[in-house]
């Protein structure tokens, strides 16, 4: 299906450009760092290509936006750029975009959020006297790749380019997370990131091998059978079985990529990295490819029930089980990055029951917050003189105010706190899992209640108490400078304000509109079902708003319990004494990456020892068997060695002649 | 004209040889100089012939045909007519083009190691660099294997004199494995020659030799002889034990041109003669092969894990990597096939590279021992950019060349109907293994804290820096550019290789597959115009 010819305009032709503006900054800091000229430039560069980037994301998330009240769905658009290579049997593999509104979702999330990234690192990558840090030009170069890489994984029209972008962002993921490559903790984390997402790309590649096996006998002339648009068209046709294996072989990659039991251990040492890295690729968008994908794949798992179950089940499984940790953490970020676990758990329930517009509702507001913690996390690190461990410091509202007040906004969102953004998209999934599985809603209730906890137990340690200071902070710590802040508020202001894009304004009753004026599913779920995506229709005007009172009920007392232990920002732990050897396992991050070592890594190891053992035997037996062969042959080539070249090719030749001849005569009958 | 280039291709380096050969010793830098000229002039020519190939099968560039020995047999009233015959076809050319480009790297690399004995050395590479040229020229059998032998003889000597510590050792069992294996490929050879003149005359002609209808048994027992010497060539694991030792004691010219050329012509042997010739043996034998090559890709990676030399790292890596092109050939698919050759190309230039920036490291610290060698990204940020590069190449990152072998040979091992699902599936687990051993090894050199032995490097009294030099910039910037022009535009190579891989190669193989099981309506669903054939 090919764009239809008034729509494309050169607005159009000029938007195909978008991911590659922010890969020709790259390539500029590239050249800067070659030539050596110019390099204090280096975030001018990058921040033109990401600006470029999100001027034309939000114009084709303005373009993708469905005609009338949103009922006129027309579906995907696939965009034909160039061929790429071929696979045979007349197939080909081509650069090709599809856009649809989930793709317009996705640009607007990454391009906007990278924007705000890279203008707060200009104010991060320096110290307190503005000297640039150590590989100041190679950060900037990483996080250009980084934006094109995800741009291409959003835009890309078929699998095996939605897989360039996937391993692109994982490259980047390794090179920005190893950014501090001295540090042998980082460059191990780096390491341990790019393996484990491999371990789920094994069964995405695969994936994609058995969909081409049961799609192509369907396929008509002139389709190639990965393009999105072929899939999805003869999705229906394949068998159960088929669907099956290939969703669960697909949400192999996803559990990689989204950080999922049990291929979530890279997520909280990815934290190594510099904080706007974890903002923007570990928090808003490099982690939620996972979700993006599956929700991508809508016309695939909605035939695929089993599948369906099990992602449901993960997701539920990882929700409560990141949040157990978060609980007993003192590295603010480590705790962060378990929430994003969570919440990406809480996408992955979303999706497993049926409602991808709520988890890509979620997706949408938690890159706001998230992103928005994760760089208030790094201010505090910044103004501490890197200490990020909260047994470290507390009281700093005094010191870092404007920080503190970004900061509550972000924890509020997170916490579910009413009217906030993260309130409206997690109540709607609180709502699908409600609907499908009880169980699963229970869980989500529980972990919505130890999210809004965890979240101000961090920020309590950090912000209230007494005023104490790590060594590094020296005596006096700086806020956040202006360029750092500016950023932030601006996400502070999505945090806030993003949810209202997908609830609806509805006067009524208090029992079916929240507060007399909310209803679930608004204008943003209209914008989504435009495309690939398959959802449950939902009613409006008929929904229920219960469980907007019991969630907010849910993540208000969380606070309050929160405020009640660790409002004074205690030393000695309160919640170590209540939840006694409990909360030594959750602190202990249940043994995992010990188990995970002791399982897969030691065994391989010493396979790999024991091959080497046996493959250098078996070249010492092989010397001995023909044992003096060497040593009369070596006495012939001495002779040969004495520089007589000729000789020795004449005598190849001559013996290959007379070889020949022999057998000529002696050979046939 | 193609001609005259392909001639000059295969003549110039033995007579660039024979003049090194004659200066006199105290001449190494004029020797090296005779040899980057000529190494430079066979580069342009090369990659000008593969430049001008078709995807036209019978159109070979360059064709020369001239009989060089016939020995006539009055008696029978038959007789052996041994040809030079030369020409290019796409698949040739492929491999002539990668030959061309590694050569003039492989002989600026020594400028600064090879000190001693150094006009005999670049003799010794040119003499090699001929002989590349005539195997993957030679258009008959015989002269194949004259130059198939040879490539021996100058990397024996290359390696004996110029290698490590081992090199003695290392240099005579890689000639006696190589050798022996060879000869009982030319008794294959043999026989399907006395097969193919059915009491006639005897000649070697591959084209002749490639369609000589032989029975089932036959077939088997002579893919057999093929593979011996082919398998130690390639190498398909467990035949693979002699070179993990000659690619290390190699020099770093030794390495890269074994690495990045000579293996080939164990695979270039398996696609040019083992399946045409023999096809319904290979299609017979296709499922112990493509286990055999995930048993090296495998065995080979968590082999490379293990090891503490990173030159030894990369020569495991050979092993593995060379199963993958194994196991796409195997597949019996056009795409595996393409896979393939692409394989034996990308895996030319990236293992070439990897050798060679191994190679820079040893130059300047003179230890390849990751446990004494380590944190030099901070010390050597140019060669760090480079060696990243290159092992993600290696590592099959999409929009580098390896992405586009690796995912195609896997994608047609897996669709294959001689392979199928298990070794598409298996063979997967190398995407990991691979990713595993080459971070390690990254991580090692290049990341943690800084860690050199001898209080830092040695400069070689002025001839290096700290960093690479514009020299050794200079090598690795045209293999950094082919990574990625090859990983986003590989239909350069696969627009013609694909139609002569099919013509030459698939047609011969494919009435011996199988045909498909229900699911497989597949080819008839895909041309045109062509009524599915309803099986009642």
């Amino acid at each position: 299906m090919l764009l239809a010819a008034e729509t494309a305009s050169s607005l159009m032709s000029l938007g195909l450009t978008l991911p590659l503006w922010p890969l020709l900054s790259a390539a500029l800091v590239g050249i800067m760092l070659a030539s050596g000229r110019f390099r204090g430039m280096a975030h001018v560069a990058v921040i033109a290509g990401a600006l470029v980037a999100a001027v034309l994301g939000a114009v084709w998330f303005v373009q993708l936006a469905p005609a009338g009240d949103g009922h006129g769905a027309t579906g995907g658009v696939s965009m034909d750029i160039a061929p790429w290579f071929s696979l045979g049997d007349g197939q080909m593999v081509g650069f090709n975009y599809y856009l649809d509104g989930l793709t317009g979702v996705m640009l607007l999330v990454v391009t906007s959020v990278a924007l705000m990234v890279v203008i707060y690192s200009v104010g991060y990558m320096k110290d307190h006297h503005g000297h640039r840090e150590r590989g100041y030009e190679r950060f900037f170069a990483f996080l250009g790749l980084f934006i094109f890489s995800m741009l291409m994984l959003v835009l890309a029209g078929n699998f095996v380019l939605l897989y360039l972008g996937w391993e692109l962002v994982g490259l980047c993921s390794y090179l920005l997370i190893g950014f501090y490559y001295r540090k042998p903790e980082a460059a191990a984390a780096a390491k341990k990131a790019f393996l484990v997402n491999r371990i789920g790309d094994f069964g995405f590649a695969l994936g994609i091998f058995a969909l081409y096996q049961y799609i192509l006998p369907h396929v008509q002339p002139g389709e190639n059978a990965l393009d999105y648009a072929v899939v999805f068209r003869h999705a229906a046709q394949l068998t159960a079985d088929q669907v099956n294996l290939v969703c669960l072989l697909l949400f192999c990659g996803a559990m990689g990529k989204s950080a999922q039991i049990p291929l979530y251990v890279w997520l909280p040492d990815a934290m190594e990295g510099p904080s706007p890295v974890s903002a923007l690729i570990h928090a808003a968008t490099m982690v939620t490819a996972g979700v993006y994908m599956v929700a991508r794949c809508g016309p695939l798992f909605a035939n695929a029930p089993d599948a369906l179950e099990v992602v449901t089940w993960v997701g539920a499984i990882g929700a409560i089980y990141a949040a157990t940790m978060a609980m007993a953490q003192y590295d603010m970020k480590r705790i962060l990055a378990y929430s994003t676990m969570s919440q990406l758990a809480y996408m992955f329930v979303a999706l497993g029951c049926g409602a991808p517009d709520s988890a890509v509702f979620h997706l949408y507001t938690h890159a706001f917050f998230k992103a928005l913690l994760f760089l208030g996390a790094g201010s505090v690190m910044h103004a501490m003189g890197n200490v990020i461990d909260l047994r470290e410091f507390s009281g700093l509202r005094s010191v870092l105010p404007t920080t503190q007040r970004l900061m509550l906004i972000g924890c509020l969102a997170l916490a579910g706190f009413p009217l906030l953004s993260g309130f409206w998209s997690k109540d709607e999934i609180l709502h699908a899992a409600l609907e499908h599985n009880f169980p699963v809603f229970v869980i989500l209730l529980l972990t919505s209640f130890m999210t809004a906890y965890y979240t101000f137990r961090m920020y309590f340690l950090c912000f209230h108490g007494p005023l104490r200071l790590p060594a590094a902070a020296g005596a006096h710590p700086h806020d956040a400078p202006p360029v750092m802040v500016l950023p932030m508020t601006l996400l502070a202001a999505g945090a806030v304000l993003a949810g209202y894009l997908g609830v609806a304004i509805h006067w009524g009753s208090p029992l079916d509109s929240f507060l007399f004026v909310f209803q679930g599913h608004g204008w943003f779920h209209h914008y989504v079902h435009n495309g690939s995506m398959v959802v449950t229709p939902v009613e409006h005007g008929s929904g229920s708003a219960v469980l907007y009172y019991v969630s907010a009920a849910v993540g208000i007392v969380g606070i309050w319990m929160a405020w009640r232990r660790y409002g004074t920002a205690p030393q000695d732990e309160p919640d170590r004494k209540s939840f006694g050897p409990l909360w030594l396992l959750w602190h202990a991050r249940y043994y995992v990456d010990e188990i995970f070592d002791a399982v897969f890594v030691q065994p391989l190891r010493a396979l790999g020892r024991l091959f080497f053992a046996v493959d250098r035997a078996g070249v010492d037996g092989a010397v001995n068997a023909i044992g003096g062969t060497p040593r009369a042959l070596g006495a012939v080539l001495r002779v040969a060695q004495n520089g007589m070249l000729q000789s020795y090719a004449l005598t190849t030749a001559l013996g290959i002649a007379v070889l020949a001849l022999l057998w000529r005569f002696v050979g046939t009958p | 004209m193609e001609a005259i280039g392909l001639h000059i291709l295969i003549f110039a380096p033995f007579a660039a040889a024979l003049a090194i050969w004659s200066l006199p010793a105290s001449r190494g830098d004029l020797a090296y100089r005779i040899a980057l000229a000529v190494g430079g002039m066979v580069c342009a020519i090369g990659l000008g012939l593969w430049w001008v190939t078709t995807g036209d099968a019978d159109a070979l560039i360059g064709e020369t045909r001239l009989t060089w020995v016939t020995i006539a047999d009055t008696a029978a009233g038959a007789g052996v007519t041994i040809r030079y015959h030369v020409g290019l076809d796409a698949i040739s050319a492929v491999l002539v083009g990668l030959t061309a480009l590694l050569v003039p790297l492989s002989i600026a690399c020594g400028a600064v190691s090879i000190r001693e004995r150094a006009t005999e050395y670049y003799a010794w590479l040119m003499v090699l660099t001929g002989a590349m040229f005539g195997v993957f020229a030679a258009r008959d059998v015989l002269l194949f294997y004259v130059f198939f032998e040879f490539t021996l003889v100058p990397l024996y000597f290359l390696i004996g004199i110029w290698g490590g510590p081992e090199r003695r050792y290392a240099a005579n069992k890689f000639f006696l494995f190589t050798f022996v294996g060879s000869v009982i490929t030319f008794a294959g050879i043999l026989y399907l020659a006395i097969r193919a003149a059915d009491g006639g005359a005897i000649d070697f002609d591959l084209l002749r030799l490639s369609s000589v209808s032989l029975s089932t048994a036959e077939q088997s027992l002579l893919f057999l002889a093929l593979f011996c010497g082919f398998a130690i060539k390639v190498p398909l694991f467990p035949l693979h034990t002699w070179l993990p030792l000659a690619h290390t004691e190699a020099p770093t010219a030794g390495s890269v041109l074994l690495a990045g050329v000579l293996l080939k012509l164990g695979t270039y042997g398996f696609l040019r003669f083992s399946l045409p010739m023999t096809p319904e043996g290979a299609v017979a034998w296709a499922p112990l092969m493509g286990g055999l090559a995930i048993c090296g890709i495998i065995y080979g990676a968590l082999i490379s894990w293990v090891q503490r030399d990173v030159k030894k790292l990369v020569a495991y890596s050979s092993v593995s990597h060379l199963g993958f092109c194994m196991l796409g050939m195997f597949s019996m698919m056009s795409a595996g096939l393409t896979g393939s050759v692409l394989y034996m190309v990308n895996h030319g230039i990236n293992t070439g590279a990897l050798f060679l920036v191994v190679g820079m490291i040893y130059d300047r610290y003179h230890t390849r021992d990751m446990d004494k060698l380590g944190g030099l990204a901070r010390q050597m940020p140019v060669m760090s950019f480079f060696l990243i590069i290159f092992v993600l190449a290696s590592v099959g990152l999409p929009l580098t060349n390896g992405f586009i072998s690796e995912f195609t040979v896997l994608f047609a091992a897996y669709q294959s109907k001689v392979l199928g699902p298990a070794f598409g599936a298996m063979g997967a687990v190398g995407i990991l293994l691979g990713a595993i051993y080459m971070l390690y090894m990254t991580g090692k050199v290049l990341f943690g804290p800084l860690n050199e032995p001898h209080g830092g490097p040695d400069l070689h009294n002025g001839r290096l820096k700290p960093d690479l030099t514009r020299r050794e910039i200079a090598i690795l910037a045209p293999l950094a550019a082919l990574v990625l022009i090859l990983g986003v535009a590989p239909k350069v190579l696969t627009n013609p290789l694909e139609p002569v891989l099919e013509a030459r190669v698939l047609a011969r193989v494919a009435p011996h597959v199988a045909p498909a099981a229900p699911s497989g309506r597949r080819m008839a669903a895909l041309l045109p115009g062509a009524a599915a054939p309803e099986a009642p």
